[in-house]
Formats: structure tokens, sequence, C-alpha cells
């Protein structure tokens, strides 16, 4: 068993040699849940594709799983945003769940009842085996962002890293997405996801980081998600009311 | 109805044709859901000078290795311009496409034979097709339809959700070659039968004819390839009918496009239909602002 999920020690991460994030610092158990908050654009998406190793760690130490975070995908999961993806591409939403699994089933290996079994499972637990037959860009936002979120499970990450999964999502949908993260994290995945939700990141995370262009904070969300920490996150968008309370303006 | 074809040089084109169907369907699905439709374009006007120079130097039968050259330099080309970002891929792909196609033009103005040359590049000789010809396009239709069959899971996820498949662990760029390499291959095997111009369409209306009809890749596929079965042979058929019936001069695979056309506006209105017997999406519910109020 690793002792660390994930492990930065001093990270900068950006694309061609230009950082995005500098500075992050942080630790995550097995079974832990981080939320990285800050306002669009401050690098949060950046930070999750160094992760997956998709975006260049130009200073600083990063190990995902005690691998380097190219070795280390076959174990991570993600979950993008789905409002980048086709709505008119004609795939149903079991062969987007199955694209889970293509990683164990190589380049052509028919897919097994063990496979299939897999996808049906996790489109259960994400309350739409119901759905399976149906065409994916016929979901509705937040039954994509579930289809995705089951993608994901069906690959058994031990590291799941999501996109802004709250973004565009309805009630139902947000409430399924927290319900299965819960469980995903008490049966020992460590979860990474990014928002500007400040509700969700309290209602959900164990460690939050503050991040705008550097790391701000990080710790609990009870000594992160406060008035002088966020001030300092947001910047102009952090509005002080009257009565002492702070309002968050994603300008 | 089939006696036409007795005729050998008419079984020897609807053979020809039925090996481009093969490949046409499958391939065009990917064309279709990766968007390449202009990728595919620019791809059969650069193996113009291609093919212009390999009919200089060896003839009719050097005009395979001009194609063939000059389609996988542009399917490198291609991968490379677009993956720098320094260009978008509207940009890069229009400037080789317009590059190439002059060359191409420039070389083939040089030969006194210009206007007949030049015909038969663009519009091809479906009626003149050889067996050696027929060899070469089941040779690369085998080579092609391995290399999908081996790739398309891959190509799928990534033309689905390429920050996936990256995810994933695939290799976007080498996938993006493949698949430009895989259209390359296409124009080659097609381009003396239908020539340079009327083979992009041979790459583009199959799968998105059939996407009128079906939501499925793999009926996608199957019925493109039915299409341009159809296509070729009903098209054979009308020039045959017109030219010896009639002496109307319709250049066969003129008359195959033209029937793949409209197979697609025959089904546009299936399309339509389609769409309106589909259930209203389900409204979302409002979600709580992202404007938060902390204490």
């Amino acid at each position: 068993m690793e002792t660390a999920a994930l492990r930065l020690a001093g990270v900068s991460v950006g694309y061609s040699g230009t950082p995005v994030v500098t500075g992050v610092d942080l630790e995550l158990g097995p079974g832990q849940r981080l939320a990285l908050v800050g306002p669009n654009g401050a690098g949060k998406s950046t930070l999750i594709k160094s992760v997956l190793g998709l975006a260049d760690i130009l200073d600083g130490e990063a190990i995902v799983l005690d691998r380097t975070p190219a070795r280390a995908r076959e174990l991570t999961g993600y979950v993008p945003q789905t409002g980048n993806l086709d709505s008119d591409f004609p795939v149903s939403v079991r062969q987007v769940v199955m694209m889970g699994r293509y990683r164990r089933l190589g380049w052509w290996r028919p897919a097994r009842a063990a496979d299939r079994r897999a996808v049906t499972e996790a489109l259960d637990r994400v309350g739409l085996a119901d759905r399976a037959g149906m065409r994916f860009g016929l979901l509705s936002g937040g039954q994509r962002q579930r289809v995705l979120l089951a993608r994901a499970i069906a690959a058994r990450p031990r590291l799941l890293l999501l996109d802004e999964p709250f973004n565009g999502v309805d009630a139902v949908s947000q409430e399924a997405i927290v319900r299965v993260l819960r469980e995903l994290s008490a049966d020992g995945t460590a979860l990474v996801l990014s928002t500007h939700d400040l509700a969700v990141a309290r209602d959900l995370a164990d460690l939050v980081c503050l991040i705008n262009g550097r790391q701000w904070a990080v710790g609990g969300p009870g000594e992160t998600l406060m008035a002088e920490p966020l001030r300092r996150a947001y910047g102009s968008s952090a509005i002080d009311l009257a009565d002492g309370r702070m309002v968050l303006v994603d300008l | 109805m089939i006696e036409p074809f007795t005729v050998p040089f008419m079984g020897r084109a609807l053979t020809e044709i039925a090996l481009l169907a093969l490949i046409c369907g499958p391939v065009s699905v990917f064309v279709f859901v990766r968007r390449l439709s202009f990728v595919s374009d620019a791809l059969t006007h650069t193996v113009f000078p291609g093919v212009v120079v390999g009919f200089v130097a060896g003839g009719i039968e050097g005009l395979f290795t001009g194609a063939l050259v000059a389609g996988v330099l542009t399917a490198v080309a291609l991968t490379v311009l677009t993956r720098s970002a320094r260009l978008t891929d509207d940009a890069a792909t229009a400037v080789l496409l317009t590059a190439m196609f002059s060359i191409g033009v420039i070389l083939v103005s040089r030969r006194t034979s210009y206007t007949s040359d030049l015909t038969a590049f663009l519009f091809g000789r479906l009626l003149t097709v050889t067996p050696r010809q027929i060899a070469e396009t089941a040779v690369l239709s085998v080579v092609i339809l391995v290399a999908l069959a081996l790739g398309a899971r891959a190509l799928l996820f990534r033309a689905f959700d390429p920050a996936g498949a990256a995810a994933a662990g695939l290799r976007i760029g080498w996938l993006d070659l493949g698949l430009n390499i895989m259209l390359a291959l296409v124009v080659v095997a097609a381009v003396r039968a239908v020539g340079t111009i009327l083979v992009v369409a041979l790459l583009i209306i199959p799968a998105a004819a059939a996407r009128m009809v079906t939501d499925r890749l793999v009926l996608m596929a199957v019925a493109g390839t039915g299409l341009v079965l159809a296509a070729g042979y009903l098209g054979l058929l009308l020039s045959w009918t017109a030219s010896l019936r009639y002496g109307v001069a319709l250049t066969s695979a003129s008359a195959v496009v033209l029937m793949l056309v409209l197979a697609y506006l025959l089904l546009l209105p299936v399309r339509l239909w389609r769409d309106r017997r589909r259930p209203a999406l389900p409204i979302p519910l409002p979600r709580r602002s992202p404007h938060e109020l902390v204490g």
C-alpha cells in the first residue's frame, strides 16, 4: 500500500515552459478528498492535467501513487468537463462507459463478460442503468457527467481526478455524483476535484487547496474556506459586505 | 440490368468500385466523427502534384507511386502543422491544399497533352481500370481494413473525447498521424479510378448519408459501404445507358458520385423526421448559485 495517493512538493506546472500555477505543496492520502478551489482561469485544470502527465511539471516533484505522473496513468481515472464533448457524436451511453475498459482490453481484444459487468455495475452506481442504450448526446448535462463518472469507475482507479464535475449539473445529478464520490472514497479511492463552488468544497472535501496562479492556502475546509485566505486568493473578486461577511463574484 | 457488366471493362469498373466501397464505408465514419471533411478534401488536392510527377516519370503505372509518396508526405505535414498549434487546423490545411494543388497545375500545364491529362487526373478513368490496378486497390484495401480493425477502438475514443483518451494513456499525435495516413491511402487507392476531385465524395458522403438513418457507428460503416456499392452500380449503369442509348457522354465516375449525392439528398428528410420524433431533452433543475456567501 502506498503511503500517499498524491504528493506535490514545491510544484510549478504549465505548458511549453510557461508556468500556470506555482508553489503547490500538498499530500493526499488514500481515500481522501481534495478540492482545488479558485476562480475561472486560476489553473485548476492545468494542475489536474499535470497529475495525469498531460501538462508539464516545470519545477518541484510530483509523485502519484508512488510513481511519476505518466507512469501512474493506468491507476488514475479522469472525468473531463462534459461541455467539451460533441453532443451529436453517434455513440451510446454503454459505449462511452466501455471506453473506461479500453486500457484493460488493449487494441483489439473483444469485451468479455467481466468488462460488460463492470460497465453495467458502474452505470447502476450512478443511477443510469436504464439509459445504457441511449445516445450519449441525448442526455442532460448532469446525466452526461454521471456517465463520464461511470466510465472512470469502470476502470477501477485508485486516484480519481474530476474537472469541475458540478458545472451545469442539475440538483438531482449533483446529489448522485456526491453520493458516489463519498462511496468511492470510503472504498479507498483518493479524489481530486476542481470547483469554484465553495459549498460543494466545504461539504465534500477533507482537504482544500486554494489556487489562483499559485497556491494561496492548503488545509481543512475549516481553515481555508474563510474570509482572509479567500480574500488573498480571489483578490478583487472577493467583495466585503457591511455585516462582516463576504461574497465571491466570478468575473 | 446485369448485362452491361458482362462486358469486361464494365465488370472491372464495378469490381474497383466494390473494393473502394469496402474501405470507404468504415473510413468515412472516422472522417465524419473526427470532422475531417476538409482534411480529406485537402488530401485529394495535395496528392495531385504527386500524381502528375508519377505520370511524367513512369507513365500511367507511375501514378500509384507518385500519389502514394505525396499522400503520405501530406499526412505527416498535416499532422505536424496542426499539432504545433501555431496555425489553426483550417488555416494549415488550406495553405497546404492550395500550395500543392498549384504545384500540380504548373507541372501538368507544361505538358503538351495538357487538357486530356488534366481531365484524367481530376476525374479519373474508371472504365480503363486494369486488372493490375484492381490488384493494387485490393492490397491497399486489406492494409487499410486491418489498420482500422486494430485502431478503431483507440480512434473512436480519441474522436469522442481527446482529453479523456490522452488521460487514459493513448498517444493522440500518433493516432492522428495514423488516421491521416489511412485517409491518404484511400485517396491513393481511389484516385486513378475516380480522380482527385471526386474521391473526396467517397470519403465524406457515405457516413454523412448513413448518419441520417442511424446513430450506431457499425451500422453507419455497413450502410456507407452499401451506399457506395449501390451508387457504383447505378452510376455505371446510368453512364452506360446514357452513352449507348441516348448518345450523351456522361463520365462514369461523375455518374457514381452523382448517385451518392442523390442518396444523401433522399435521406435528408429521414433525418429531419427522426429529429422531430425524438422526445425533448429533459430540462435540468436549476442549480445553486456559484456566488457564495461566506462568514
